[in-house]
């Protein structure tokens, strides 16, 4: 039978896979919106006991993760009214196709780990590890300021996946400080996001180029 | 009750951002002082912490809190004439960040549970950006970005490193709280193999902070832009919290019988952070960069030394004292040149020792310490490194960290010379002022009293820290 944590998390890799192959922003942002639903209601799913706090918590996330970080990226560009295509390093159908192989690679590594809580969702370690090195692909691979926040929620989403379901030392307290560090992180990206826009006309990377040795 | 120490200027912080003009000042040096009497109480008492799954008192903690506290003090002494000096956009910003970022850096310091070290340390990554952003010019900008994002996308892998050593636990079997003191407890029965990758994200995470290279691009930078009393704090304090991060990870992996593992990483990154900081020193054209590619080599040193381990460990934790007492005053004393001046250039200073000859005496003072001249701690704390990697017999090694310290002595000193004799370019409009000078005075007063003569609490403490490495005399 198949489960429903694999099947939602079969729709995030194919996500990955969609933010890989786009160049426009707001479709960016949507993936990040549908990656951050996912990654805070995988714990539902997953088979433990939730308690009330549990439940709240996972709303809160849900809340934060899945609404709050996109939506402030999705002001401050509003806000800025920049283009809103991204410049790639690395090419379109090149990103895809190293998509592509970061998935098949992430699906034959992860059974190699043997960890205890991730037997019966095959999906589960493949996922994480795929977002997370997503992320540091988009952070490497495209020009654009804005892209490179998104690629770093990206990535922390994906350490997220890890940290809540493969572990299950889950201290709610704890993990809302995080969460809540995450927020003021991005939100901070989202006002230099701005500054950056009227400081230099633009928000490609390349122009950030007067500090160097 | 020992969270006082960080919910003070926390509380401070707050009240700073509404304050209007320059009623922020005196907040600012009160809090110094509130903070540093707290601090001296908490050494002396060593209170519980009134939440003790998240808060403890590590002999490593208290060393950084002591630090910190006396840092911040005679920083904010400074600030508050350097404020009237130069030109600061919106000062209750500046004042508020200055107070959070204090608060986040001695939570830190205080922090036990592996997830809440990183809530702290992510924290002062967030307080301390607005400080970079001070002067509002478009380089400043680009330093913040680059502080914020390198920074955070380190401390991102840190935090998969921290939940890869709760998974160690999962995978060993073991029950016991995630926190650093009962994890060196039970290290032992740790799953090795998520230790070991859980410590190399912990170090690569923590090492973006701290500065090691080649994760150190944001540094210079962001000392660079940021304003003098802010760098000060930047090098002297935030450093020494990132490395406490990898310093408690550490004593986990020493206790745990994976030392030559982590040891051999950290000797690696150390060695890397030297060289690296060799060969951008020789061709500095600013001095504040200067500066932060010295703060570079030295938390090169103190990794090499954490490596090392033994009378090394010992020798780091000297080194980790030193830096930031002598660090804090080069930079406070760059800012009077750059006030002076008007120019970050080293081509733009000149005739130092006559133009404004407080501020030479301290900032030559600064660089002998911090070159490793005997009367100064540095140059123990070098001593020591050099013996126990001796006797761990890493003479490839030891040929490295000689090499990179000649190299860097050699440029450092002639870009010295330069500045301190060299012709002047410009008319100097600068009157120093004691609050000025003596801050950077006291603080390498202190380095040269502790050389000479630690209080034996002192020096017990730096023992309990790195004893748990094989260190001590």
């Amino acid at each position: 039978m198949i489960q429903t944590v694999d099947t939602i998390l079969a729709l995030v890799l194919l996500s990955v896979l969609f933010s890989f192959g786009s160049s426009r922003l707001p479709a960016l942002i949507k993936v990040i919106a549908f990656q951050g639903v996912v990654v805070s209601v995988v714990p539902f799913f997953m088979g433990h006991s939730m308690s009330a706090g549990g439940t709240a918590f996972t709303i809160v996330t849900l809340l934060i993760r899945g609404i709050g970080i996109p939506l402030c990226i999705y002001l401050a560009i509003k806000k800025i009214a920049i283009r809103r295509e991204v410049e790639p390093i690395v090419g379109f159908h090149a990103s895809l196709f190293a998509g592509l192989v970061l998935i098949v690679a992430a699906i034959s590594v992860a059974p190699k780990f043997h960890l205890p809580h991730a037997s019966g969702h095959v999906l589960l370690l493949p996922t994480a590890i795929t977002l997370l090195v997503a992320g540091m692909f988009i952070l490497m691979a495209r020009r654009n300021a804005i892209a490179m926040v998104l690629g770093y929620i990206m990535m922390e989403n994906g350490i997220y996946l890890v940290g809540t379901s493969l572990s299950l030392r889950t201290h709610h307290i704890v993990e809302f400080g995080i969460l809540l560090d995450v927020l003021a992180g991005v939100m901070i990206m989202a006002i230099i996001l701005q500054n950056i826009k009227q400081a230099f006309d633009g928000v490609d990377t390349a122009l950030l180029r007067t500090l160097k040795e | 009750m020992v969270e006082i120490v960080f919910i003070a200027p926390l509380l401070a912080g707050a009240v700073a951002f509404f304050l209007r003009g320059r009623s922020g000042r005196p907040l600012l040096v009160s809090t110094g002082a509130v903070h540093l009497l707290i601090s001296v109480l908490v050494w002396c008492f060593r209170p519980a912490a009134a939440f003790p799954d998240y808060f403890g008192i590590s002999p490593e903690g208290l060393l950084s809190l002591l630090v910190i506290s006396l840092l911040f003090f005679m920083i904010s002494i400074y600030t508050t004439a350097y404020l009237k000096g130069a030109r600061i956009h919106s000062e209750p910003i500046f004042t508020g960040c200055m107070l959070l970022f204090l608060a986040t850096m001695t939570m830190v310091t205080l922090s036990d549970h592996i997830m809440v070290m990183w809530i702290a340390i992510e924290a002062t990554t967030l307080a301390s950006a607005p400080l970079i952003y001070t002067h509002r010019s478009a380089a400043s900008l680009e330093a913040t970005w680059k502080y914020v994002l390198i920074c955070s996308v380190g401390i991102a892998l840190a935090l998969l490193g921290s939940v890869l050593i709760t998974l160690a636990m999962d995978v060993g079997g073991v029950f016991a709280p995630v926190s650093f003191s009962s994890l060196t407890e039970v290290a032992g029965e740790l799953d090795p193999f998520w230790l070991k990758t859980g410590f190399v994200f912990i170090l690569v995470g923590y090492g973006t902070k701290m500065g090691l290279a080649p994760m150190h691009t944001w540094l210079p930078d962001a000392h660079s832009e940021a304003p003098s009393p802010a760098s000060a704090l930047l090098s002297g304090v935030l450093l020494n919290c990132a490395y406490l991060g990898i310093f408690k990870t550490n004593k986990i992996m020493q206790a745990a019988g994976l030392g030559d593992f982590s040891g051999t990483v950290l000797i690696f990154f150390g060695l890397a952070s030297m060289l690296a900081a060799a060969a951008f020193i020789l061709k500095q054209t600013e001095y504040k960069r200067l500066l932060a590619y010295s703060s570079i080599e030295n938390m090169g040193i103190i990794a090499f030394g954490t490596g090392v381990g033994g009378i090394g460990a010992y020798g780091a934790v000297l080194c980790l004292i030193h830096h930031s007492l002598i660090k804090s005053s080069l930079f406070l004393s760059s800012g009077n040149i750059l006030i002076g001046y008007a120019s970050r250039l080293i081509k733009g200073t000149g005739k130092l020792a006559r133009l404004m000859p407080k501020t030479f005496v301290a900032f030559f003072g600064g660089f002998a310490g911090i070159s490793g001249f005997p009367p100064f701690g540095i140059f123990l704390g070098e001593f020591f490194i050099v013996l126990g990697a001796f006797r761990a017999q890493h003479f490839v090694g030891v040929g490295i960290f000689a090499l990179s310290i000649c190299v860097i002595f050699a440029g450092f000193a002639n870009h010295m010379m330069k500045i301190s004799f060299g012709e002047a370019v410009a008319a100097v409009k600068f009157e120093e002022k004691a609050t000025m000078v003596w801050p950077q005075y006291a603080l390498l007063l202190t380095s040269v009293v502790l050389c000479f003569w630690m209080p034996e609490t002192v020096s017990q403490t730096v023992m309990n820290a790195v004893n748990s490495m094989g260190g001590g005399l």
